[in-house]
């Protein structure tokens, strides 16, 4: 044990190559090839994932038509983007976009089930799963909140909006202050998950 | 919302023994060989080579074998470790590579292993 960061670095050699073999000899017997492990994961990389919902967030920032399209439309303001046809609705699911503004603070909780806006927001984190954080948002939101560093203030009214198989929420942060001269795509880089799920407030870097 | 095979087969890991890291929404690869065993381990099953689901019983067979000989704290722990046993193990059960090659394939290894 005394040489425990050799061994580690030496693990993940060991590892490295076993990865690289087994790749390696899927491809010379023809199973897979040298593109297939980028493009399975394109999907979660490049297709699907919380950039999306950065671009459309960032889009409404920008365009306050295109806001009040988004809060009254979701489904037909985000065709507008173009971000892919996989964002159309097969199982008979619809996103909806709720906007924070002054006053209002919004946040999505799913009780009965784990609903999450996936094409949006991407993989859910571990906690958003946990009965305790789907129960406790419900009955204590504020106390929540004030956990995750969001101090909503008594007067700001705090609404919960609960995902269900027909409709799953998003939240449109607000624009924060000091961002006024930045791009689209400027502002797109300040839009985590955690505040389309109203968990956080998008911060200017 | 079109269910594609990718996200089917992540979102059924969510919240199970054998739940990935993530981070800000997405998968989180600490190296590359980490990202190129859940890429080949997804394209296998997405190409039919083995079943997802008996991918990951592997895999949570070998998340279980590790905690039952190791302390819970036991900071080696690595997901990525385990992950990639049990896709050697499921590749050479589907008959896709078989064991002679997985064996030639661990002598890459440093004899220390």
């Amino acid at each position: 044990m005394a040489n425990l960061f050799e061994y580690d670095s030496d693990r993940e050699k060991q590892s490295a190559a076993r990865a690289k073999a087994l790749e390696a000899l899927l491809i010379t017997k023809g199973i897979i090839t040298d593109k297939t492990v980028d493009q399975v994961l394109d999907f979660f990389e490049t297709r699907m994932g919380p950039f999306n919902g950065a671009k459309i967030v960032a889009r409404a920032w920008m365009d306050p038509d295109f806001k009040q399209k988004l809060v009254e439309d979701t489904p037909a303001a985000i065709e507008e983007l173009g971000l892919g046809d996989f964002m159309a609705g097969a199982e008979g699911e619809h996103m909806r976009a709720v906007a924070n503004e002054p006053g209002v603070h919004n946040i999505i909780i799913c009780t009965l089930c784990s609903c999450y806006p996936w094409p949006v927001l991407g993989l859910p984190p571990y906690w958003y799963k946990d009965p305790a954080f789907r129960s406790r948002a419900a009955r204590e939101p504020r106390a929540v909140l004030k956990e995750f560093g969001v101090d909503v203030p008594e007067e700001v009214h705090v609404k919960l909006w609960d995902s269900s198989a027909q409709i799953r929420w998003f939240v449109i942060p607000e624009r924060p202050e000091g961002t006024e001269g930045m791009s689209e795509e400027e502002l797109a880089a300040l839009v985590t998950p955690e505040s389309m799920m109203g968990v956080a407030l998008a911060k200017a870097a | 919302m079109l269910t594609r095979f990718e996200h089917h087969a992540v979102t059924e890991m969510l919240g199970q023994p054998d739940t990935p890291p993530r981070y800000n929404g997405t998968l989180c690869f600490g190296h590359e060989w980490e990202r190129t065993a859940f890429g080949i381990a997804l394209a296998l099953a997405k190409q039919g080579v083995f079943e997802w689901d008996d991918f990951r019983d592997e895999l949570i067979a070998e998340i279980g074998n590790w905690e039952a000989s190791h302390n819970l704290t036991d900071a080696s722990w690595d997901y990525y470790e385990r992950f990639l046993s049990a896709l050697e193990k499921a590749a050479t059960k589907s008959g896709a590579i078989d064991s002679e090659e997985l064996a030639s394939l661990n002598n890459l290894k440093p004899a220390s292993a």
